[in-house]
């Protein structure tokens, strides 16, 4: 089953941290493609900390590693901000032309066994098209 | 942080009083409060059959070995390096009112906390408000930590 | 002392010293700044044409032959130079009259242009350690984006007239739609907003302090609230990431909630920057032609608008130079692959998602930690730097000079 969640990108020191230091690093990748879920919507996928979601809109889709937040945000999700995220979000602006970091819809459901974190090695060749 | 529960559970339960307490709970709070050594347990040391327990409670009670004599453990994988701990203290900011006290990293070495290789570090424990007879429960350093980071057992 | 570059506050305590390639007995620097430091040793750039290692003035003269030849080029980035380099980066624009923009067109460009015009009342960081006994925090997480925030300048430190302790001096209170790391610093002054609710969350406020019953949020939290805003002496807002994006980058209503904060009392605003020189450039480019960002020089005129941001000029122009940036990692998925699609040339000093699509990549050195100059703090204070390590590398601003000079 499939959840429908808002997703908002945040900042996180550890993987700004890292980040600086690499972007191609198992940290940095460890740090950034996570998402962080309420318990409830967590219970309701029916996955636990750790396991891997497919996260997916009209934009695009990443596999990341499910978090349980230590927060109450039911329907809502956050993710640090990374090149996991922005697989996720439109380049459609509102009329001061910003584009919407914030507040990404998409459907986060368990992963297939089979499929592994995407790789920041993967997001580059999908940008390059 | 490890429980006196999670101690007793750990323990041969029996109360069979050898460490000087009447009761295998009591010694878990005095193993947690630091009164207590592993070592007074002598059935747990010496009988065989609490080898798994043992080495498991070595385990959880790490952490507390390296607690400082005020009970002050730092995290370093856990801290942000934001140097609030350093400003709060009310030991730093007598020893150095014109850089701690103003937001700035210390320059004296009678500072309890200072931030180096980006995560907080603590000397000069003696100075802490929490030591000694005179003591007082002093929770600046914790209170303003927003990961976590410091904690005192 | 050495400056830290790692964030728009440039803290200036910072020691640290590199022996044998490495960074001993660093004092001060947070772990964000700790982490910029360390990465002066890992995935430093070399010179590029194509994927090929080439010598660094192949490198330039290949960047200046496809600048030269474009018809729109676009020249992005430009937060993480100094004031120096950006300054060559404006002129080099103008000399090809091409489109330039920052960093701050897809994040606080709006509140920036709000603050420089004079339509918010802005103050030194100084000024909040010295007077402020209320901060607050609004769609911001400094303890993550700008760790020594609350130390240095707006919760724990003692100033001029807030001699006590923050306990007893200072009041800090947080807006966000979660419980972020600062958040839990200043537990019960929590106000949770819904995503995009700021807006009316402001307008709530504006009814407390009109002594209406506000339509949004807990009423009885809502009155404290306007409780603690009209007994504050000397407050500040902080505004992140999370406030402009909530108010779509149309600041009218928050230049209007500071207007009346300031019939009661006084209350000031400071941007929380990301990048360490975004307000440098924003001030340079807006003395320059008026706008602090989307400027296109295109047959010696200056246009400005959205038409001439990064999101669009992605679209539309016809070759890129990035300086200091990742864009290929931090804008959205379609924006990284049009500018992907483009000759792209990246100066930067280190490896990035940009600098391996690039056609032609450059290494400089890292301001703060290896080249010198000048760079403006989020607050508006300038500050210079000297370099720590001297890695022979040039900076940005000698590489512009030079694909100038080949242009």
């Amino acid at each position: 089953m499939a959840l429908e969640l808002s997703i908002i990108t945040i900042r996180d020191i550890f993987q700004d941290e890292a980040g600086k230091k690499s972007r191609y690093s198992e940290e940095y990748k460890s740090q950034s493609a996570l998402i962080i879920l309420d318990k409830q919507d967590l219970a309701g996928l029916g996955v636990k900390d750790g396991q891997s979601l497919l996260v997916k809109n009209d934009v695009g889709s990443v596999v990341v590693s499910a978090r349980l937040s230590e927060d109450t945000h039911p329907g809502l999700a956050f993710m640090p901000n990374s090149p996991w995220s922005n697989q996720l979000v439109s380049d459609a602006t509102c009329e001061a032309g910003i584009p919407g970091f914030k507040g990404i819809k998409a459907a986060v459901q368990p992963a297939e066994a089979s499929a592994a974190v995407t790789d920041i090695s993967e997001i580059l060749s999908r940008i390059k098209g | 942080m490890v429980s006196a529960m999670e101690i007793y559970m750990l323990l041969p339960k029996t109360n069979c009083k050898k460490c000087g307490l009447p009761t295998c709970m009591a010694f878990a709070v005095g193993l947690l409060g630091r009164e207590k050594k592993i070592e007074e347990c002598t059935p747990l040391i010496e009988e065989k059959k609490y080898e798994a327990k043992l080495n498991k409670l070595r385990e959880v009670m790490a952490p507390l070995e390296s607690a400082s004599e005020t009970g002050l453990i730092i995290h370093p994988e856990k801290c942000f390096g934001c140097g609030n701990c350093v400003v709060a203290c009310p030991v730093n900011v007598a020893a150095d009112p014109t850089h701690c006290g103003v937001g700035l990293g210390p320059q004296s070495d009678k500072v309890i906390l200072k931030v180096e290789d980006g995560v907080v570090v603590a000397n000069n424990l003696e100075e802490c408000k929490r030591f000694g007879p005179g003591r007082v429960l002093c929770n600046a350093c914790t209170a303003t930590c927003p990961s976590k980071a410091i904690e005192f057992v | 002392m050495a400056i830290c570059t790692g964030c728009s506050l440039l803290c200036q305590d910072i020691e640290a010293s590199v022996s044998e390639g490495k960074l001993t007995k660093a004092k001060n620097l947070c772990r964000k700044g700790h982490g910029h430091f360390q990465a002066s040793f890992s995935e430093r750039t070399s010179p590029m044409i194509g994927r090929k290692q080439v010598d660094l003035n192949q490198a330039i003269a290949r960047a200046a032959e496809i600048l030269r030849s474009a018809k729109s080029p676009l020249l992005f980035g430009w937060s993480n130079s100094t004031l120096e380099a950006q300054r060559v980066g404006i002129s080099l624009a103008e000399k090809l009259g091409a489109t330039i923009d920052d960093t701050s067109s897809f994040c606080q460009g709006s509140l920036m242009e709000s603050i420089l015009s004079g339509r918010l009342p802005s103050c030194t960081l100084d000024d909040v350690r010295n007077y402020a006994d209320t901060s607050i925090f609004w769609g911001a997480d400094p303890s993550n984006s700008h760790p020594r925030h609350l130390s240095r300048f707006s919760y724990y430190p003692r100033g001029e007239k807030r001699q006590k302790s923050y306990e007893e001096e200072r009041t800090c209170l947080v807006v966000d739609v979660r419980m972020s790391a600062t958040a839990a610093l200043c537990k019960e002054n929590l106000f949770r907003v819904s995503p995009g609710g700021d807006a009316e969350f402001i307008e709530a406020i504006l009814s407390v302090l009109a002594g209406k019953i506000p339509r949004v949020g807990d009423k009885k939290k809502m009155i404290e609230l306007g409780t603690m805003l009209k007994k504050t002496e000397w407050g500040a807002i902080f505004p992140g990431p999370g406030l402009v994006y909530s108010l779509q980058g149309n600041m009218e209503i928050l230049e209007k909630l500071l207007a009346r904060l300031n019939e009661i009392t006084v209350f000031k605003v400071v941007p929380m920057v990301g990048h360490f020189n975004m307000r440098g450039f924003n001030e340079l480019l807006r003395e320059k032609t008026g706008h602090i960002n989307r400027v296109s020089f295109k047959g010696g005129e200056i246009v400005h608008g959205p038409e001439q941001s990064v999101m669009t000029a992605a679209k539309s122009c016809d070759a890129a130079l990035i300086v200091g940036y990742d864009p290929l990692s931090s804008l959205p998925f379609a924006t990284a692959q049009a500018l992907a699609r483009l000759p792209l040339i990246a100066i930067d000093p280190h490896r990035s998602l940009t600098t391996d699509a690039a056609e032609v990549v450059i290494p400089a050195a890292i301001s703060g930690l290896e080249a010198g100059g000048t760079a403006v703090r989020t607050d508006g204070v300038k500050i210079e730097f000297e370099p720590i390590i001297e890695p022979g590398l040039p900076a940005d601003e000698q590489i512009l000079k030079r694909i100038m000079e080949a242009i």
